[in-house]
């Protein structure tokens, strides 16, 4: 793995470790806020943002923070940049702070952001961290509008506000509700699944290897793998 | 133990780090949010007045504005918004209502409200252009009058405000308070505290006569002026010019009348409506009667037990002339047959006789109210007709 291309780094993201719909983090927002395109969007570039500099950030200061309060250490730093993207989304764009609402902070406590400092940026180059982020931000916000499209196209008759007449009679009020949107999400996992043959999130950090208790685990499901990274 | 200082400061360092990010990121956007939230707020604002600009809430602390005025907002062309809390039908509502620089009516809204039937909603766009002057034209909607006179008053009051706020002066009494004014003036010695009483002499000329409370004397209404007496009906004052009617006979005659009550069963042929009757020195008739409105089905049954009676007292003439007329009590329907119980009405029947006393303005909305008040009426024409006849 760490043998990958930088380009894989950044596309692993996209489809093969989507966040959302392979790796099953961040499942809250993703529920939440793809009732609507551009809520959807709005969401997927601000937490795009806000892992690009968690991740960055992290991934400089990852041979100054003593691991063992890299955790509060990690969450200050998620929360400040979730803090100052909070300001400026309220200030600059305020009918899209209206729209998010209190997903917007809740960024925070993303699991996607943490995961990923956990897993990657604690580790790797400034560089690849950074492609990381920006993969896994792509990934997350292209999950959420894959899923706002339908949601909103068959659900609302719209799209990205924008009526569209000859569904109208047709659309499927259900798809809004929460249930609708684990409907849809079920299905779009199913379809990544299928695609990828089921083998994206085998072998990867994700796997047990990249567990952070790895190297003290005596359970042996880790086939004393985690020594390695 | 090296190694526990080393994450202490690491974090506390990069605790202060973000807090200053944050402050510097704060300091940027505060601003712009803070403008962001005033723009929501004037959004209101801009709706009654389109062309507005730079809005500037006012304090209205000790100044004295129409009751119904919560919250006024100045704007840079000299014109001002006013929120307004008045009291419709059913409910309070609410209404922003904006005034040109020029003393017109830039726009009314309704901001909320729960009445019934509506009107309120698109009321305000009748007011637009409209002035102190011409707002009266504004026609209340018919099965709709208490919320929209409430509504055209309330706008009334913004207009008020608005030249208050300007500098200039309005009169924002209520009828109330410039009666009660007009009486303090004509008997200071009163102390503001009257009564008026229900007539049982004939009082042609005299619109009212009003008892100071503390027996210092009684006013006299005629026409538009106030005259106060002294006990024993002496004007305090000259009279003023015109005023012909003798008010110290009158006020002689209310103060030696006495009322004997009559027994009802020595008269046959009364209605039972009628409940009392009495009669004074000088031969005059006091009755009560129970009218039969849209609170007793059925409209003239005779319900002995029901509460749900218009209680009216009327006096008349030996001969069938209303002296005065009084709504007691009344349980009619609010906002319609509840108008039975406001001077406005009752007073339309002072003077009348058998020959014209159902000349009278009906209540709009409320037919069955306003029959049962003179079938009410009639049957005290008829009981005085019956006591005559016995007398004889």
């Amino acid at each position: 793995m760490k043998n990958n291309g930088n380009m894989s780094v950044l596309l692993k993201g996209i489809l093969k470790e989507n966040p959302v719909l392979v790796l099953v983090l961040g499942t809250c927002p993703t529920l939440a806020t793809t009732t609507n395109l551009v809520g959807a969007f709005g969401m997927g570039i601000a937490a795009l943002a806000v892992l690009l500099c968690s991740n960055v950030l992290i991934s400089l200061l990852r041979r100054v923070i003593p691991d063992s309060v890299r955790i509060p250490c990690y969450i200050v730093i998620i929360a400040g940049f979730v803090t100052v993207v909070e300001m400026i989304v309220k200030a600059f764009f305020p009918a899209l702070y209206e729209m998010l609402g209190v997903y917007l902070a809740l960024i925070t406590v993303n699991c996607i952001i943490l995961g990923r400092a956990e897993m990657f940026a604690g580790k790797n180059s400034v560089g690849k961290s950074a492609l990381d982020g920006i993969g896994m931000g792509l990934g997350f916000t292209l999950a959420l509008c894959a899923m706002a499209f339908v949601r909103e196209v068959f659900g609302n008759a719209t799209f990205a506000g924008i009526a569209i007449p000859f569904l109208e009679p047709y659309k499927i009020a259900f798809l809004v509700k929460a249930p609708g949107g684990m409907l849809v999400y079920g299905l779009l996992i199913a379809l990544v699944f299928a695609v990828t043959h089921g083998k994206a999130p085998l072998k990867t950090e994700f796997s047990c290897a990249g567990c952070p208790s790895a190297g003290s685990c005596h359970t042996g499901a880790c086939h004393g793998k985690g020594g390695e990274q | 133990m090296k190694k526990s200082i080393k994450s202490v400061v690491v974090l506390v360092c990069i605790c202060a780090v973000t807090a200053l990010l944050l402050a510097v990121t704060n300091s940027i956007t505060s601003p712009i949010i803070a403008e962001n939230d005033n723009a929501a707020a004037n959004a209101a604002l801009l709706e009654v007045m389109p062309n507005g600009k730079d809005f500037e809430k006012l304090d209205l602390e000790g100044q004295t504005l129409p009751a119904t005025v919560t919250e006024a907002y100045r704007e840079a062309g000299g014109g001002y918004v006013f929120r307004l809390l008045t009291a419709g039908y059913g409910s309070d509502f609410a209404i922003m209502c904006g005034v040109n620089a020029d003393g017109t009516v830039s726009g009314a809204l309704c901001l909320s409200s729960t009445e019934t039937l509506g009107y309120e909603k698109t009321f305000g766009e009748n007011f637009v252009g409209k002035n102190a002057e011409d707002v009266d034209s504004v026609d209340t909607v018919s099965g709709a009058t208490k919320t929209t006179a409430a509504y055209r008053a309330a706008v009334k009051d913004a207009l008020n405000a608005a030249v208050i706020l300007g500098g200039g002066s309005v009169d924002i009494r209520t009828e109330e308070e410039i009666l009660a004014d007009n009486l303090a003036a004509a008997l200071p010695a009163g102390e503001g505290s009257f009564e008026k009483l229900f007539l049982t002499e004939v009082h042609d000329g005299v619109d009212a006569v009003y008892k100071a409370l503390n027996g210092k004397g009684y006013v006299c209404v005629v026409g538009e002026a106030f005259i106060g007496t002294d006990t024993e009906g002496k004007p305090t004052a000259a009279l003023p010019e015109g005023v012909t009617a003798d008010v110290t006979a009158l006020i002689g005659r209310i103060q030696s009348s006495s009322l004997e009550a009559m027994d009802l069963a020595e008269f046959e042929g009364v209605h039972k409506n009628v409940t009392s009757a009495s009669q004074t020195a000088s031969g005059n008739y006091v009755l009560e009667v129970n009218g039969a409105g849209y609170g007793i089905a059925g409209g003239n049954e005779y319900h002995p037990a029901s509460g749900k009676y218009i209680v009216i007292r009327v006096s008349m003439t030996a001969d069938g002339k209303i002296i005065d007329c009084l709504t007691v009590s009344q349980a009619e329907s609010q906002g319609f047959g509840d108008a039975c119980a406001t001077e406005d009405f009752y007073g339309q029947f002072v003077g009348k006789t058998e020959a014209d006393y159902k000349e009278i303005d009906a209540i709009s909305g409320a037919t069955l109210t306003t029959d049962g008040y003179t079938k009410a009426i009639e049957r005290a024409f008829a009981a005085v007709k019956i006591f005559e006849g016995g007398a004889k």
